[in-house]
C-alpha cells in the first residue's frame, strides 16, 4: 500500500538535518563526559530473548514490549531497556573484570505505546551503570554525573528529585500488609492521591500510628529539611536506614557543590519495580515529564547469575531536544565554508586543494551540478556558502560572497 | 504564572466559583463566551478551556500545570498524574446497569456485551472480576443499547438514576464514586512548587470551610 510506504509506524520518527545535528551533539557531549568520568561504552543488540526482560518481578509489563519470534519459534523482544542487557553482560561476560564496573551506553530502546498518546516507541537514550558497589558514594557519583550531564548540555533550571524506595518498604513491612494492598497503596502514594489513600486506610486494620505515616507519605517532598521531618516520624530500622542513606548521599552531593540542584520526595515509590534504594528523576519546568530517571537496583544482576549491587541512570535524548528547543538553546548547523568549482581539466589540482582545505578543518564542498543553468555563485548563495574558490587553467582565484562581520 | 485546564461547561462554572472563593479575581471572566483562553491578573492564572477527556492529556504533557476534571475521565484516560484534591462537586457514580430480569446473566452468560462511553473502565472492571466481555464503545445515550438489543449491560455514569429508571433499567453493580478532582502535573508540582502549593492550599481551605 502506498500509504504505508510513505508513512511511519506509531511512535517512530525520522531525525532530519537540524534535529539530527543537535541529537548527535548531545550524544557526543554525553559520550565525552561519561568517558572522562571513567566509564567505558558498550553496545548490546536491539533484539534479545524475551526472557532477559522478564525477571522474577517483571519491571516492564509485557504489553509494553514489541515482540517477534525467531526461526525456532522462540520469543524475542526489541529491548525495552538497556539496563537489563547490561546486567546480563555484567553477570556473564564481564564477571571477571575488576570491580566496580563503570559501563555507559547510547542507543535506542523500544516500547509498545498506545497510538495517539504523543509518546515515542523508539526512544533514544544515553546512560550509565556503576556495578559492584553498594555504598552512598556510588549513588552520589551516579547522581553527580547526571547533574554534570545537564550542566554540560546547558540545560537551564533543572533539578534532580531524589527518593528512597526502602522508606516505603519499611513502613509496609511494619504494617504487615499483603502484596496486593501494598501495590494499591504504592500506586496511590505515587499519584499523591490523598483521598483514596484515606479511604483505603480506613478499610484496613493496622496500627493508627502507621496509618498516619502512610497517609503523610505523599506530602513528604521538598528540600533537605523535609528529610529531617521524615526522620522524626519514621520509627523502624529500615526507614531510619533509608533516611540515613539518602542523607549521606545528600551530604556528598553538597560537598560536590550540587546542593542547589537537589529536591527530595519520599513519596516517589513506583517507577520500575527493580529499584532497591535511592531513586531519582531529572526534571525541568520546561517539560511535563522527567528528562532522566535512575536509581539503585541491587537485586537485578543476580537474576543473571552473579549477585552484584548496582546503580545507574538513563537520559531521554528526545526529551532533552524538546527542552533545549523550548529554552531556545538549539544549535544551528554550521554552513559549508568553501565551495570549490573547477574547470574539467583541472580536476587533480582541485581535489588537492579540497584535501588541503578539509585538513585545515574547513567544511568544503565541491561544486557538482547536473543543471547547466545554475552557476556556482547562485548555488553558493542558496546554500549560504561564504567563499567560492575557482580552479582554472589560469590559476586559483577566491571570491568572498558575503563579508563576515 | 499557573496554567489550568478546565473542562468546558458546567464543571468550569463550578470551578470558577471555587477559584473565586479561593481568592482568585475571576470577575473579568465571561465563561459563556466562546473564548478558549482566559487570564486572571492576581494571582496570574491562565485558564484553558478543553474537552473533559482532554484535561488529563494537557496536564500529562505539562502544557497545563494543573487541571480540574471528573474522576471518571481520570480513570478512563489512565494518565500518570497527581490527584491532589477531591473538590466534592459534580458527584455521581459509575455503575453497571441493565434489565432487572437479566441480573443473573452477569455471571452465567458466556458472551456478554457491554455498551459504554468508558471502554477502559469497563474492561478493567470486568477483567478484575475474571469475566470476558465484549465492549461496545458508544458516544452517548448509552441506555439505548440494552433497550434495542445492542448490548446486555451498560457501564455508565449516573447522578440521580432517573434516566435508568425511566428506561426500565436498574443499577446492577457500583464500580466507583465520581466527583471533580484537582490534578497536577508530576513535574510542575516540583518545579513550580511555591505558586502551585499556595493555590492548592487556598482551595483546600475553601473545601475545609464547606465541610
Amino acid at each position: 500500500m502506498r500509504r504505508l510506504k510513505v508513512t511511519l509506524p506509531a511512535g517512530m520518527q525520522d531525525y532530519l538535518f537540524d534535529e539530527c545535528f543537535n541529537k548527535t551533539e548531545i550524544e557526543s557531549k554525553l559520550r565525552r563526559l561519561f568517558f572522562l568520568s571513567g566509564y567505558n561504552e558498550v553496545q548490546t543488540p536491539q533484539l534479545e530473548y524475551f526472557e532477559v526482560f522478564t525477571g522474577i518481578k517483571a519491571s516492564i509489563e509485557q504489553e509494553q514490549m514489541l515482540k517477534l519470534c525467531d526461526t525456532d519459534g522462540r520469543m524475542l523482544a526489541l529491548r525495552p531497556d538497556i539496563t537489563m542487557p547490561i546486567a546480563r553482560i555484567a553477570a556473564t561476560k564481564l564477571k571477571d573484570e575488576p570491580l566496580p564496573l563503570r559501563i555507559s551506553y547510547i542507543g535506542n530502546v523500544y516500547r509498545n505505546i498506545f497510538s495517539q498518546s504523543g509518546m515515542q516507541s523508539e526512544i533514544a537514550q544515553a546512560g550509565l551503570e556503576l556495578i559492584g558497589v553498594a555504598n552512598a558514594e556510588a549513588d552520589a557519583e551516579v547522581i553527580a554525573t547526571a547533574i554534570q550531564s545537564f550542566i554540560d548540555l546547558d540545560i537551564k533550571e533543572f533539578q534532580l528529585d531524589l527518593g528512597q524506595v526502602e522508606f516505603f518498604k519499611g513502613i509496609i513491612e511494619q504494617a504487615g500488609l499483603d502484596s496486593e494492598t501494598e501495590d494499591e497503596i504504592r500506586s496511590l502514594i505515587e499519584r499523591k492521591n490523598m483521598l483514596e489513600l484515606e479511604i483505603l486506610l480506613k478499610s484496613i486494620n493496622i496500627l493508627p500510628a502507621i496509618k498516619e505515616i502512610i497517609y503523610d507519605m505523599p506530602k513528604l517532598y521538598g528540600n533537605g529539611d523535609m528529610l529531617l521531618a521524615a526522620a522524626k516520624i519514621s520509627n523502624n530500622e529500615k526507614c531510619d536506614k533509608a533516611i540515613e542513606n539518602i542523607r549521606s548521599v545528600h551530604k556528598i552531593l553538597k560537598a560536590f557543590g550540587y546542593d542547589s540542584f537537589l529536591s527530595f520526595d519520599l513519596g516517589m515509590v513506583q517507577t520500575f519495580n527493580f529499584y532497591t534504594g535511592i531513586i531519582f528523576r531529572g526534571i525541568t519546568s520546561d517539560l511535563g515529564y522527567p528528562i532522566c530517571g535512575g536509581g539503585r537496583y541491587d537485586r537485578l544482576v543476580q537474576e543473571f547469575g552473579v549477585d552484584m549491587p548496582a546503580t545507574g541512570f538513563a537520559i531521554g535524548i528526545k526529551r532533552l531536544l524538546m527542552v533545549l528547543e523550548r529554552q531556545n538553546s538549539l544549535q544551528q548547523i554550521p554552513p559549508v565554508d568553501v565551495l570549490v568549482a573547477y574547470e574539467q581539466n583541472q580536476v587533480d589540482r582541485a581535489y588537492g586543494l579540497v584535501r588541503e582545505l578539509r585538513e585545515q578543518g574547513k567544511r568544503t564542498e565541491v561544486f557538482v551540478s547536473s543543471d547547466v543553468a545554475i552557476s556556482p555563485e547562485a548555488y553558493a548563495l542558496k546554500k549560504r556558502i561564504n567563499e567560492i574558490v575557482y580552479v582554472s587553467g589560469s590559476g586559483v582565484t577566491s571570491d568572498i560572497l558575503i563579508k563576515k562581520e | 504564572m499557573i496554567t489550568i485546564a478546565l473542562a468546558k461547561g458546567r464543571l468550569a462554572d463550578e470551578a470558577f466559583k471555587m477559584f473565586e472563593k479561593a481568592g482568585v479575581d475571576v470577575s473579568g471572566i465571561d465563561s459563556s463566551s466562546r473564548k478558549l483562553i482566559f487570564e486572571t491578573i492576581s494571582p496570574h492564572i491562565r485558564f484553558i478551556m478543553v474537552k473533559p477527556s482532554d484535561v488529563p492529556t494537557y496536564v500529562d504533557h505539562g502544557i497545563a500545570d494543573m487541571g480540574i476534571v471528573g474522576k471518571d475521565t481520570i480513570l478512563e484516560e489512565g494518565k500518570p498524574l497527581y490527584e491532589m484534591l477531591d473538590l466534592k462537586y459534580a458527584k455521581c457514580k459509575i455503575v453497571v446497569a441493565g434489565f432487572p430480569d437479566k441480573k443473573d446473566r452477569l455471571v452465567t452468560s458466556a458472551h456478554t456485551r457491554v455498551a459504554t462511553k468508558y471502554p477502559n473502565i469497563a474492561r478493567t472492571f470486568f477483567a478484575r472480576q475474571g469475566e470476558t466481555v465484549e465492549i461496545i464503545k458508544l458516544n452517548g445515550s448509552v441506555e439505548l443499547a440494552p433497550l434495542t438489543g445492542l448490548s446486555d449491560f451498560i457501564v455508565d455514569i449516573v447522578e440521580s438514576g432517573r434516566t435508568l429508571i425511566e428506561n426500565g433499567l436498574i443499577v446492577l453493580e457500583e464500580i466507583c464514586d465520581v466527583s471533580a478532582r484537582l490534578v497536577v502535573n508530576k513535574v510542575k508540582l516540583k518545579t513550580n512548587s511555591t505558586e502551585i502549593r499556595k493555590l492548592i492550599e487556598s482551595i483546600s481551605d475553601v473545601l475545609g470551610d464547606a465541610k
